[in-house]
């Protein structure tokens, strides 16, 4: 059911083809897709503005329901439409090239009449440039397109009715019955001429990207509990993927809101190097490691230009601009304003250090190894980090109001040296500096132990000084601050899910942040609760909390940046590769601690 | 006009390039760094990639100087001015198709415009005018190359 045109953001799945990916609501209406690429600006985006944004909608004329799932272990998407008369099945993918000659990108809608009969409607409507210019549309060769300036999408279809061509957009109508089919496919060029396929190469890769979506699946080497979910969140991560350059982008979306309404509405099309020790940690434990070898040597190609420092995020294709601007968009259900760009790329903070290292550590533990440039650049952000450890930063969730002590940044400084040290012993980095890095951790644990501990709160808090608390904390744990299992860890685990906590759920700090208005608990947060209970030998917890944490998923297993524990919708981008990441990791951890 | 000169000039002229473009990389200007990118194509091991890959570069630089050569030969004139002429076309043929279009094609572990989903490149591609290795990259291959065609130029109207 749609609000002012919107659909709930839980009604969204995603299909992609390593380059961009589109969402596709459960009323069949691909509310967004950017081309070329998932960071270009879109050619759909009714997710951010119902009247401009532009759209293309599928679906049976009148009253209707609709069930979905991804056909088993892949990323085409089946919609299956029940109405009065008939029952129809829709099968939507982003097709991946084969040998022949075939569009730069190309997305795909198959119509199969199952049952009695029914008559569908659809509509083109893409609007380029986050909705700023409507499309030129005529004829090329006899197929309606859609184009202007540099972009065009050509409306290739077979058996569904006669193309109306209008201002703007390319629509029809047309009844299909038990045992026939028909087939929509949008054939997009950027840059160059438009290939315009036929039938049969549309139908074979429509069925090859399936069977590579399930080979690719069949790869992966989990066995543990909760598998479907875990592949569901591979999957979900593999379109996150940005195949050229090996990046993963936070989300596939800018600007959904993390309060209906509110401000707090950002671009995650970008790479995070937050995110990159458990995006290496996840892509080892699935076996995916041509997927990690890429993302690791994308994360030393991008992070070449800004050494020793490191910017918080990066573009996909390894740039390192960001500039957050805000566009002329309604945004979604009014939640303005809607943002492209992101300004936390020039902020401050220090945590990305321990998770740069982690995953360096990593890579070696996976039997790679580190060249001598390399490890002489790690040794050089070694010995920054013993300089700004002691400086305040805006700290993991990016606020925006002063910078501030925070405990998370200490810990992950703490684990930056941790692992270079480890690194130097294992002959990866030059060792030369070793017994400073050695008594800067000293250092950083000693602040951590006397100005981040409350003993009035029993736990770890969010900042010196402070007694709010805060979910990030708990990677301290994940990431090995201290030991496992040690008093003050656990007392903070507890502290955490008993004060953050609204049922399963986890808002992830107390405080304020510099923004107005609130948010939703914090998704991920809960899977690293899990994934903390599994390491301090709390198996059975961590595996209840899992149970109840899986079914908030949406109907095919996508998880958003954030949920309403009052109303269990979601809130914020989607899919979040972070909260799949945190899914992946805490099962990962849950399997290990049942066999330990 | 000598042929020797070209080779000693495509020599000097590689060494200046290569020097030139490694020290905008250390200054933060550009990621590019063309033996790395070379020498991936032979071997996914980032230390002896480079070592491979300046052997290449080195290589491709003799080659290029001969064709700058070529050229000279057949206008019957050559010089520093020319030389740097000819170096500009070289750098933009290098950014907007060389590096830029031909290379991620053969290059097997390269990403591309037709990469997707199904596989998994190890190096990013270089964008137009390479400006995923940052943006000041246009200018320092730009420059790097003025200088090469610079210094072949000089080096065959010197040896007659």
């Amino acid at each position: 059911m749609r609000t002012d045109g919107y659909a709930p953001i839980r009604e969204y799945a995603a299909i992609g083809d390593g380059r961009t990916v589109a969402l596709v609501a459960r009323d069949g209406a691909v509310d967004w897709l950017c081309l070329p690429d998932l960071d270009s600006p879109s050619a759909f985006a009714a997710l951010l503005d119902a009247q401009r944004g532009g759209c293309f909608t599928l679906a049976p004329e009148g009253r209707f329901e609709a069930a979905r799932r991804y056909l088993p272990e892949t990323n085409v998407l089946e919609t299956t439409f029940t109405t009065a008369e008939g029952v129809v099945r829709v099968t939507d993918a982003m097709l991946l090239a084969d040998e022949m000659l075939s569009p730069a990108r190309e997305l795909a809608r198959r119509v199969e009449g199952l049952a009695g009969r029914a008559r569908l409607r659809w509509r083109v409507e893409p609007r380029f440039g986050y909705g700023a210019r409507s499309a030129r549309v005529g004829r090329r060769a006899g197929v309606p397109v859609a184009s202007t300036g540099a972009d065009a999408i050509a409306v290739c279809n077979w058996g569904v009715g006669e193309p109306e061509l209008t201002p703007g957009a390319v629509s029809g109508n047309f009844e299909i019955s038990e045992g026939t089919s028909a087939l929509l496919a949008l054939s997009a060029a950027h840059h160059e001429p438009m290939v315009l396929p036929a039938r049969a190469e549309v139908e074979r890769r429509l069925d090859a990207t399936g069977r590579f979506w399930r080979r690719w699946a069949a790869r992966r080497g989990y066995e543990g509990p909760w598998r479907d979910a875990v592949i569901r969140s591979a999957l979900a991560l593999k379109l996150l993927v940005h195949a050229p350059s090996g990046a993963i982008a936070a989300a596939a979306t800018t600007s959904l809101p993390e309060e209906i309404g509110g401000e707090r509405n950002w671009d995650y099309r970008f790479c995070w190097i937050r995110d990159s020790a458990f995006t290496l940690a996840a892509l080892l434990a699935l076996g995916c490691a041509p997927e990690a070898d890429a993302f690791f040597w994308w994360l030393l190609h991008a992070s070449q230009l800004t050494r020793p420092r490191l910017q918080v995020l990066y573009r996909l294709n390894g740039g390192d601009r960001a500039r957050e601007r805000t566009l002329p968009l309604g945004g979604y259900r009014g939640s303005r304003p809607v943002r492209v760009g992101n300004g936390a790329a020039r902020q401050d903070q220090l945590d990305i250090y321990g998770d740069l290292f982690e995953a360096a550590r990593l890579h070696v533990q996976a039997g790679g190894r580190l060249d001598p440039e390399t490890g002489r650049r790690l040794a050089d952000i070694a010995g920054m980090i013993c300089r700004i450890w002691r400086a305040p930063d805006s700290g993991i969730w990016e606020v925006r109001s002063d910078p501030r002590h925070f405990t998370h940044s200490k810990m992950m400084c703490w684990v930056a040296l941790d692992r270079a040290l480890r690194l130097a012993e294992d002959g990866q980095i030059p060792a030369r500096h070793a017994e400073r890095w050695r008594r800067e951790a000293r250092a950083i644990a000693a602040f951590i132990e006397s100005h981040c501990w409350s003993e009035a709160r029993g736990s770890y808090v969010r900042c010196a000084g402070a007694q709010e608390l805060d979910a990030a904390v708990l990677l301290g744990v994940l990431l090995g601050y201290g030991e496992p299992g040690s008093g003050r860890l656990t007392a903070t685990v507890d502290a955490v899910a008993r004060e953050l906590g609204r049922g399963p759920l986890l808002y992830r700090y107390t405080g304020e942040d510099g923004l107005r208005g609130g948010e939703g608990a914090f998704t991920c947060c809960s899977f690293w609760l899990v994934d903390a209970l599994a390491r301090c030998d709390r198996a059975e917890e961590a595996a209840a909390l899992m149970e109840q944490l899986l079914p908030l998923a949406n109907d095919v297993g996508l998880f958003a940046e954030e949920v309403d524990p009052q109303t269990g919708e979601f809130l914020g981008n989607i899919p979040q590769a972070l909260v799949h990441l945190a899914l992946i990791n805490a099962a990962v951890s849950c399997a290990q601690g049942s066999r330990r | 006009m000598r042929v020797r000169g070209a080779l000693a000039g495509g020599f000097v002229g590689t060494l200046v390039l290569t020097t030139a473009l490694r020290a905008a990389s250390e200054l933060g200007l550009t990621r590019m760094d063309l033996p790395f990118l070379l020498g991936t194509a032979l071997s996914r091991d980032r230390g002896r990639a480079k070592a491979v890959g300046y052997l290449l570069h080195f290589g491709f630089g003799e080659a290029f100087a001969l064709a700058y050569y070529g050229v000279f030969r057949s206008i019957d004139r050559s010089g520093w001015r020319l030389g740097a002429t000819l170096g500009v076309l070289h750098g933009t043929f290098s950014a907007t198709a060389l590096v830029n279009i031909l290379l991620p094609i053969v290059h097997p572990r390269m990403g591309s415009l037709l990469t997707g989903a199904d596989s998994t490149p190890l190096i990013e591609p270089p964008g137009f005018l390479m400006l995923n290795y940052g943006r000041r990259t246009p200018l320092a291959n730009l420059v790097a190359h003025t200088g090469y065609g610079a210094i072949v130029g000089g080096f065959v109207s010197l040896a007659r």
